[in-house]
């Protein structure tokens, strides 16, 4: 499927109102009911358990197909090794011929689905008829299942009474009970007069030979208790050592798929049992056959970075929270879906697909907290988004994006200066429909906040004061002076009477020598000393020399978040200084797959701060505080002498509420009553783990939060995924819009400029009163002046 | 144990019964074929329903007990089924069964109703602990672990019982079994 095929099917997804509505509604029951399973219970103990289990038997993979096959074996079972799909549906269709078997019936099994077995089976001429209702749905109705769990979770009950009424050539009410009686009869039918019986399985004990099975319809133990012959399809993966381990699996299993203890059955096959034939004969061992399937596996098992997905338990609990697959279902994938489906695609049933698929990954890291086996399904998108890029190429305009204008500070720069006087003509009050150059596309469907008319950059170095010019020239001769009075809010602001920078500049050492020439001449003065910044009187006697990273959205379209975090740093005793070598974080380029891009970036980056000798750095932008803290040491891990500079520069980063609200017991403020919601950025919460400090900071300043629900879903910003996907991107916020005008505040809080530019984007669009706000600018605003 | 056994069984819809002596325990089922409405039942001989005389508790609930024929046949005529499980677990409300025969297999699972009759010293309190004693064993070659009636909801997410296996499932513990007293 093409990127533009891609994006067309998903407009028709998006229209499938049915669809969303159904997923969506799921989703926000699945996330409280599983909370409330989990309860009194360690999730992260227990899936580190099955994630040991499981990784541990990746490694030995083949080894325990060998004791497993030997177990079944000796139990009477015969086993098949299947290396590819092929062999194995060959397999299949031949023991049925010879057997004569004129009836199949199925119970759910994914790995059969991977292998397009039942298409495979019927065009052998052999019959098949799947058991699980959903699948029997989706069987009857040519379609393919679009969820691991519930396949037919998208379909209504009134498409699914038209399916039946077809099926049985009369009209079927749409009453759930009655079709569900209905379903019961037609495939009892069935189980009583198949001459075989497939089931899939969810683990395979190598010890004992045993393979496990969850339902809860009930349809696996008919498959594998009426037809006297019996196939058992299971994928390596499924394998683990000893029949211990499958107690935490089956913990995880039940609770993170459907939110139950454990399913009405489960079902444990050790070797053939008795049975009995269609005529009526006894058979004191049925035919037991298992098809141990390799198809990927072995090769998934031997990447040292994917063998990591084979932890997978297929509880699909990854899908249920994942927001783009809440909108378009089973198009997020193949056979598989969702985020593990995109990592399943690509070694089991369609690379060149997966290299499409995974472009729908809104990297909001959702899954990561709620994955059973312990997966960083993220990192591993991440890795497929890498190697296809590797493979396969970007297109020359996006490549010279970020390798040629991104990789270039200056151009970089001058070119969003450009931007921002290009874009003049179609800005309409600090918003702008239409943005020239690489931002095109991002304004689709939204509306957009024109770039700064002067980029923080600039404004660090003459931040005018709140207060009239006298107070602004009276702080200047305090601070030239050397003192800081309690009621200076903004202490280490030089506050430059416009057109020229103050006279009385500074005491403040020679870090801020650069600021000593006139406004023009200053930003390239301060080029050239590498150190912009520090517009900056500092605070007599600075507690702390703090490194802002200011990030592209603040530095270019958010200036006044930087202004803001200045002033609130300042309040605190920092001295604050901007590095003007600084540029982007790399983010962007290490998610479209250009990791060199991002390593220079991060050299670029690092060398700037170590030359401003700060001892914290500072951003208000969770995404940077991601790229600077863990992404720099792992892109410079392999290189000598950047590695321990990545670390130390690692060491010092912290966001900006985290590290207020360490210090809040001195942060002057000003309490003002007013109600927020907060939204959480998805990177901070995720990431950084940081959810409670900036509520705290804001309930200090006298702000009372009324909680979103859900409050951490994504806003669907997602980087450059709102230019690849805008229908998608603007779904998933439409959700969060819902969200938020729920909660009746009128300013919404977030710590992101991303996501700020992606909700009040839409708030816009919408034409919605409802303003989003930076913590720090409203914590800057009620500091004591 | 016993308390969370019946707190999370009932919570999944399984009918939950405890009775002191196999005299208490052919009176409730003969009560319970009765209200169930069963005119066919089918069952799988045990040590502990031989001590229950279940043909007449059967035919004293004016039902008739399929012995003749086919298992597959019996099974799925029987509007009722009975067998025995051999243990419980408390954390999940979970019966289990060796149910490697194949008449317990089908018995359990083609009537619409199932009756499942447990000595109550089979009780054990966790699935993890559960699995461990059957590790200790050899494995048998069917193991059955059934928690509530047969359910779906695959239409439309809406919870419906008795899909393939039996809508009602009812367990009858009993305390002390003939021979053995009470534990
Ligand atoms: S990747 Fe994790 S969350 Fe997703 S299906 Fe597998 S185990 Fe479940």
């Amino acid at each position: 499927m093409s990127a533009k095929d891609l994006r067309q099917k998903s407009r028709e997804a998006l229209a499938n109102e049915n669809l969303g509505c159904a997923l969506g509604r799921f989703s926000d029951s699945y996330v409280v009911s599983r909370e409330e399973i989990y309860r009194g219970m360690d999730f992260q103990a227990l899936r580190e358990e099955v994630a040991g289990i499981k990784s541990g038997a990746a490694l030995h993979m083949e080894e325990l197909a060998a004791r497993f096959q030997a177990a079944a074996e000796k139990r009477g079972a015969k086993v098949f090794r299947a290396a590819t799909a092929q062999v194995a549906r060959e397999y299949i269709a031949r023991l049925a011929k010879e057997r004569g078997v004129e009836l199949i019936v199925k119970s759910k099994s994914m790995a059969s689905e991977e292998m397009h077995l039942n298409d495979y089976l019927q065009e052998q001429g052999l019959n098949v008829a799947e058991t699980d209702l959903g699948e029997w749905i989706i069987q009857l109705s040519c379609q393919k299942p679009s969820h691991m769990v519930m396949p037919a979770i998208h379909l209504s009950k009134e498409e699914v009474a038209a399916i039946f009424s077809k099926e049985m050539g009369r009209e079927v009410e749409p009453d759930i009970p009655d079709m569900v009686k209905l379903a019961r009869q037609e495939l009892r039918k069935k189980f009583l007069a198949a001459g075989m019986g497939i089931s899939g399985g969810n683990i395979a004990v190598a010890e004992t030979g045993t393979v496990v099975m969850v339902t809860n319809e009930g349809n696996g133990r008919l498959t594998t208790s009426l037809p006297p012959l019996h196939v058992i399809i299971v994928g390596l993966e499924k394998l683990v050592p000893r029949f211990t381990d499958v107690a935490p699996i089956l913990e995880v299993l039940p609770r993170s798929a459907t939110a139950q203890h454990i399913t009405s059955y489960v079902t444990m096959i050790t070797g053939p049992v008795p049975a009995e034939g269609l005529d009526g004969r006894e058979y004191p061992k049925k035919e037991l056959h298992i098809v141990l399937l390799d198809n990927g596996r072995t090769r998934m098992a031997a990447d040292p970075v994917f063998r990591e997905a084979l932890q997978c338990v297929r509880c699909a609990a990854c899908l249920n929270v994942c927001p783009v697959y809440q909108l378009v279902g089973g198009l997020f994938g193949d056979v598989y879906t969702g985020g593990i489906g995109a990592v399943l695609t690509a070694f089991f049933t369609n690379p060149e697909k997966a290299g499409e698929i995974q472009n729908l990954c809104l990297r909001c890291e959702r899954c990561r907290d709620f994955c059973s086996g312990n997966i960083d399904l993220p990192g591993l998108i991440g890795e497929l988004r890498r190697r296809t890029v590797q493979k396969e190429g970007m297109s020359a305009g996006q490549r010279l994006i970020f390798e040629k204008v991104l990789a270039d500070r200056r151009l970089f720069h001058s070119l969003l200066r450009l931007a921002a006087k290009a874009q003049k003509p179609f800005a309409r009050g600090g918003r702008i429909r239409h943005l020239p150059l690489f931002f095109a596309g991002l304004t689709e469907g939204r509306v957009l906040p024109a770039i700064a008319d002067r980029p923080f950059r600039d404004l660090a170095d003459s931040l005018p004061g709140p207060q009239s010019a006298g107070a602004a020239a009276d702080e200047r001769a305090e601070a030239a002076s050397g003192v800081r009075t309690a009621g200076m809010s903004v202490g280490g602001r030089v506050a430059a009477a416009p057109g020229g920078r103050a006279a009385g500049v500074p005491a403040a050492g020679g870090r801020a020598g650069a600021a000593t020439g006139g406004q023009a001449s200053g930003a390239a003065a301060d080029e050239r000393a590498g150190v912009a910044s520090v517009s900056a009187l500092r605070p007599a006697a600075p507690r702390q020399k703090v490194g802002f990273f200011s990030g592209c959205l603040i530095d270019f379209v958010y200036p006044q978040t930087g202004v803001a975090v200045q002033k609130v740093l300042t309040a605190l005793g920092m001295e604050m200084v901007t590095p003007a070598a600084q540029s982007c974080c790399g983010y962007p380029a290490q998610q479209v797959g250009l990791p060199d891009v991002a390593a220079k970036l991060a050299r670029q980056n690092i060398a700037a701060f170590e030359a401003a000798g700060v001892d914290k750095i500072v951003t208000a932008c969770p995404t940077c505080a991601e790229a600077l803290k863990s992404l720099y040491p792992q892109l410079l891990a392999g290189e000598k002498e950047w590695s321990a500079r990545a670390q130390a520069m690692a060491d010092k980063v912290q966001d900006f509420s985290s590290f207020v609200h360490e210090h809040r017991d001195e942060l002057p403020l000003n309490p003002q009553e007013q109600t927020f919601t907060y939204h959480d950025s998805c990177h901070l919460k995720r990431r950084l783990g940081v959810t409670a400090q900036p509520r705290e900071l804001l309930a200090a300043a006298g702000g009372t939060i009324v909680e979103m629900s859900p409050a951490d879903i994504c806003c669907g910003f997602g980087g450059s995924y709102s230019i690849k996907f805008p229908e998608i991107s603007q779904a998933v916020l439409g959700r969060k819009l819902q969200a938020v005008t729920g909660t009746g505040a009128s300013v919404v809080a977030v710590d992101c400029p991303g996501c700020r530019l992606q909700i009040a984007g839409g708030l816009a669009h919408r034409g919605s009163p409802v303003e989003v706000r930076h913590t720090a600018e409203i914590l800057a605003e009620r500091l004591k002046k | 144990m016993y308390e969370s056994f019946v707190t999370k069984a009932r919570a999944l819809g399984t009918e939950v019964y405890r009775v002191d002596d196999p005299a208490a325990a052919k009176q409730l089922i003969e009560k319970l074929i009765r209200e169930a409405g069963a005119k066919k039942v089918a069952l799988v001989p045990a040590p502990l329903l031989d001590a229950l005389d279940m043909e007449k508790v059967v035919s004293a609930a004016r039902a008739e007990l399929l012995t003749a024929g086919s298992v597959r046949k019996r099974a799925d005529e029987a509007d009722l089924g009975i067998t025995t499980f051999d243990l419980a677990i408390a954390e999940t409300g979970t019966l289990v069964q060796d149910a490697t025969a194949l008449d317990r297999r089908l018995v359990s699972m083609l009537p619409p109703v199932h009756l499942a009759v447990m000595p109550l010293d089979g009780l054990t309190a966790t699935f993890r602990q559960a699995i461990a004693n059957l590790a200790a064993g050899e494995i048998p070659g069917y193991l059955a672990f059934v928690s509530g009636p047969s359910r779906t909801a695959d239409i439309e997410r809406v919870l419906t019982i008795g899909v393939h296996g039996p809508g009602r499932l009812i367990v009858v513990f009993i305390d002390e079994q003939e021979g053995r007293g009470s534990r």
